[in-house]
């Protein structure tokens, strides 16, 4: 007997399989269309070969990997290439994705198919090429491709089938055993080939004593060779088959943060990955269908259904019998992690293992949660040993980095911490939430720091430019200095060319000073004022700035203060010339403004009298007093021309009228 | 039918806050039981008197604070603060006393800080301590053992004479006190010097066993882990027990310490408040070792008989600090041990 190790925390939900695990796995025959997602595997997209139109037949080829991390997929029966267009992903955004629609035609017509005679002889290489075309994924949700993980170059030295099968409800693998374990067990010893012969070990729950026999029964056919394989019977414990858990719970060892299991010599499989690499390097099929559980409550027909990929639920349902009026929650996955959906022709794919038709209360309902009392059930039940109550006050706080600091990041979303809640708190979507804020605000400072770079390396260019720039220049002066120095020592009585042309500038300048009109005094008290303004206005701006730079840049703030100085000495001159030229005149700013007033008081008698001449019945008299009224107003503005031209001391007659 | 949109888990298990409350409600029942033997009724008539008041203050609270007022009174929450601070009360406290103390806890301890699951202070010790500070004699004197009033008499005297008269009649000090105030006598001496003591130490330990029964109930319940109650049973026993061995004419035993004064109640129903405790479990070891060191330094040192308040009070204050220091090393932040070839099999 292998040793079995325990990992902290796991839950024991009610296991609901038996709904589902008592018939034998029923084909489902083939629907008139199928919806094929180009992406549905973890890495890139697989890009579309065929076109709307086309004929394919039953395991062609239909849109190739793209890449590395990349899977391969397959016409799942013959028929038509109706359209490429955009469907409801299997996802819980319910965004929708490139798909390629095909009507089939019934015929089911094969593409011919090549599997090696002799797979045991097979290389490693050849192996994997196989297992790539076939396209390959992980099949128990994740859809990792397959190849990524077995053409790893480390030394592995355990190979993990995982067919724990934790989740309630799900019974796909354990049918998939019952009925193929012979399959099965071919395949491990394939793999065990490509992997370098490592031991390997099969961690399966104990509530599936049947097809534990059925393992163990086709391990006895097998006697006499030397194996190498062992049913490892673990305790039925939510989440045992979580990848990390399962390698916990049969070797001991953890993989270690921001790794994977390769690191510590595992390679881990699905048992219906498993399979799916039997179909295809024994009959060379490719991954075209699975096993898939429809159950729940309002399943008529509840059990495991072998279904093309790309069979749409609703097709499934109604197979199944399930009666759509009673349910009110579908949820593809399990119960504990599954997603629910919406869209009943949203199709299955490589990674779906389950379709549950939850009668009403049949889940959870949704209840409104209360306060968190930190009573440290999530705690107990964490198989990853985090602080769930901790995470959820700082998810709630937004404080990601404190979340961080608890390792947010190795939350594997199992949702045991929330199955226990007793104030029932949604403790994963807060999860999901804070993870999805931390890797926006990483890409979000990854931004910052990438304009931050160019920023800097522009300046510095920019630098780097004035500097070329200078030392040309200097270059070229000193070049010139020399040509000078040459030409002057060929003609050493030749008038220096520079002083000249100074002589001649200035020279010019004197004669347009002398040309120029003389200034009125209006004018130049005109240009004193404007000057005196100017400065006003440009101190004004400066100090404003001044006190915005203060709170912020320091540097800006002295020089700025600097200019302030400087224009403060400047506007205060402007003043006392302004103030001298008046002085000179003898103009007198109080007297001005008397005028002005005066002015604008006579100009707003004529305007009323105006108005009131548009509705006025006597209009001759009012006519009179506008003429009156004008020939003030001439007077008040001669007086203020008078006064603003002319230094007199004079009194104006604006005052008078 | 329309199909609704949840995220996962789409299980839960049912549990709920107000189960665990009603959990720890129904297990301290043993330890009311026994209170009432040995000191009479006053223990039962404070504790309804203190329930009343504390769902009438968080309904009034909890309007003032718009919160819905049915699903929160009826977590239990402010009930077990009541039950706890009726059986920490000494069993002749007049109900002005309780009144005091039940106020505080719910609206000051309790809603200031934002209410259930926020308040950094357990609200029960809170309310004791204050008055613990404010009415030290009225605080400090626990009923005698000997003859206990009809229902009736303490009735009356609860509500009336309380307020005018004296109770030195039916209390006395209690074992704690009097084997701290030895007067020169060693504990021997003490003993055969004043009766009173072995009556009372008995009747406490019959109290505190019956606690034990009720913390051992939640603990098979699984509404708490046995780390804190533990931690805080062990260290207290172990300070005892080393003074002990040095002066035993000076120092009381570890069974004498463990079975006299709330330490049962506290160990089992106060230092395993989760939301004023320390959240990991080796937190709540760290955190009950420290409740159990400043109880047996207060009671031998302090000025206070007993000390389960402050040293709750004290510990709630460190319990962000303990949070820091012992978080569990996750999944895969072990060091790894090195996989080596001897796993294969």
């Amino acid at each position: 007997m292998h040793k079995i190790w325990n990992f902290h925390g796991g839950v024991h939900p009610n296991e609901n399989k038996t709904q589902s695990n008592q018939l034998p796995i029923v084909v489902m025959p083939t629907p008139k269309q199928l919806v094929l997602p180009l992406s549905q595997h973890i890495g890139k997209a697989a890009k579309a070969i065929v076109e709307p139109g086309d004929y394919v037949l039953k395991g062609q080829l239909i849109a190739s990997a793209q890449g590395f991390i990349s899977a391969n997929i397959h016409a799942p029966s013959s028929g038509h290439v109706s359209a490429i267009v955009e469907r409801t992903l299997p996802h819980q955004s319910a965004l929708s994705g490139p798909c390629i629609i095909i009507d089939t035609d019934g015929k089911d017509q094969w593409v011919e198919l090549n599997p090696p005679t002799n797979p045991e002889y097979l290389s490693k290489q050849e192996l994997l090429n196989l297992i790539h075309a076939a396209g390959i994924t992980g099949m128990g949700g994740a859809s990792f491709p397959s190849t990524v993980k077995l053409q790893l170059k480390s030394d592995i030295h355990t190979l993990i089938i995982n067919a724990a099968e934790c989740e309630p409800y799900i019974t796909a693998d354990d049918r998939l055993m019952r009925e193929y374990a012979d399959q099965i067990i071919a395949s491990i010893q394939l793999l065990q080939q490509l992997l370098g012969h490592p031991q390997c070990l099969i961690g399966i729950e104990d509530n599936k004593p049947e097809a534990i026999a059925a393992l163990n029964l086709a391990l006895s056919h097998n006697i006499g060779q030397h194996t190498n394989i062992e049913v490892c019977v673990i305790p039925t414990k939510y989440p045992s088959g979580g990848e990390k858990q399962l390698i916990e719970i049969l070797t001991g060892h953890q993989v270690p943060h921001g790794g994977i299991p390769a690191n510590i010599g595992i390679v881990c499989q699905n048992v219906g990955t498993v399979k799916a690499i039997f179909d295809a390097i024994f009959k060379g099929q490719p991954l075209i269908k699975r096993i898939t559980t429809v159950t729940g409550k309002a399943a008529a027909n509840a059990g495991n259904y072998e279904v093309l990929i790309g069979t749409q639920v609703e097709d499934l349902l109604a197979f199944a019998n399930v009666d759509m009026a009673k349910t009110s929650r579908l949820v593809m996955g399990g119960p504990m992690m599954g997603f629910t959906i919406q869209d009943t022709q949203t199709p299955l794919v490589k990674g779906s293992n389950c379709i549950l038709a939850a009668a009403d209360l049949e889940l959870a309902p949704v209840a409104d949660h209360h306060a968190c009392i930190r009573c440290g059930q999530c705690e107990v039940a964490c198989p990853v040993d985090l602080l769930p109550q901790q995470l959820f006050w700082f998810a709630k706080a937004e404080e990601f980095e404190k979340a961080e600091d608890h390792n947010l990041s190795d939350c594997i979303e199992c949702g045991a911490c929330a199955w226990v809640c007793p104030s029932q708190i949604p403790l994963v979507q807060y999860y999901r939430y804070a993870k999805g804020r931390v890797k926006s605000l990483a890409s979000e400072a990854h931004i910052a720091e990438l304009s931050r770079i160019r920023f800097e390396s522009r300046e510095q260019r920019l630098i780097n430019d004035k500097l070329a720039k200078e030392e040309k220049r200097k270059n070229r002066a000193v070049a010139a200095a020399a040509a000078q120095a040459a030409k002057r020592a060929a003609n050493p009585n030749a008038e220096d060319p520079i002083a000249a042309a100074l002589a001649r500038v200035n020279a010019q300048k004197q004669a347009k000073e002398a040309d120029a009109a003389p200034k009125s005094h209006a004018e130049i008290y005109k240009e004193l004022k404007t000057a005196a303004a100017i400065t006003r206005t440009k101190l004004n701006k400066t100090s404003k700035a001044l006190a915005n730079a203060q709170t912020k840049d320091h540097e800006l703030a002295q020089d700025l203060q600097a200019s302030v100085s400087e224009l403060t000495a400047k506007a205060v001159e402007a003043q006392a010339k302004l103030q001298a030229y008046e002085a000179k005149l003898g103009l007198d700013p109080e007297k001005e403004k008397i005028l002005l007033v005066a002015v604008a008081k006579t100009n707003a008698t004529i305007r009323k009298l105006e108005k009131t001449l548009a509705t006025a019945e006597d209009a001759q008299a009012l006519e009179e007093e506008i003429t009156q009224a004008k020939a003030a107003h001439q007077i008040a503005a001669q007086a203020l021309a008078d006064h603003q031209v002319t230094p007199t001391a004079k009194p104006a007659s604006a005052q008078e009228s | 039918m329309a199909l609704v949109n949840l995220s996962s888990p789409h299980h839960h298990n049912l549990s709920k806050t107000s189960r665990l409350m009603m959990w720890v409600l129904l297990a301290t029942l043993p330890g009311l039981a026994a209170q009432s033997y040995f000191y009479g009724y006053g223990t039962l008539i404070n504790l309804i008197w203190a329930s009343g008041l504390a769902l009438g203050f968080e309904a009034l609270v909890l309007g003032l604070r718009n919160r819905p007022i049915v699903p929160y009174l009826t977590d239990g929450s402010a009930l077990v603060t009541a039950f706890l601070l009726a059986l920490a009360l000494p069993p002749f406290s007049p109900w002005w006393l309780t009144l005091v103390a039940v106020l505080f806890s719910i609206v000051f301890a309790k809603h200031l800080y934002g209410g259930l699951g926020n308040n950094p202070f357990n609200p029960a010790m809170v309310g004791y301590a204050l008055c613990l500070i404010a009415f030290p004699v009225s605080m400090t004197q626990w009923a005698g053992t000997e003859a206990t009033l009809t229902f009736g008499q303490q009735w009356h005297w609860f509500w009336l004479e309380s307020v005018t008269g004296g109770i030195d009649a039916w209390t006395r000090a209690t074992p704690l006190d009097l084997m701290r105030h030895t007067k020169g006598l060693t504990l021997n001496e003490l003993a055969i010097s004043n009766p009173q003591l072995g009556l009372g130490l008995t009747a406490s330990m019959w109290v505190n066993l019956a606690y034990l029964l009720g913390g051992l109930v939640l603990l098979a319940k699984r509404v708490f882990t046995w780390h804190a109650p533990v931690a805080m049973l062990a260290s207290l026993g172990f300070c005892a027990g080393l003074f002990h061995m040095g002066e035993p004419d000076l120092y009381p035993s570890a069974s004498q310490h463990l079975l006299t004064g709330a330490t049962m109640l506290a160990a089992f129903f106060i230092v395993t408040d989760p939301v004023t405790s320390a959240t990991s479990r080796k937190g709540k070891l760290v955190f009950g070792a420290g409740v159990g060191l400043l109880v047996y330094i207060i009671r031998s040192y302090g000025n206070y008989p007993d000390a389960f308040a402050f040293a709750i009070l004290l510990m709630n204050l460190s319990a962000p600090l303990i949070d820091t220091y012992t978080q569990p090393k996750a999944y895969g932040h072990k060091p790894s041990r090195a996989p080596s070839q001897g796993d294969k099999q």
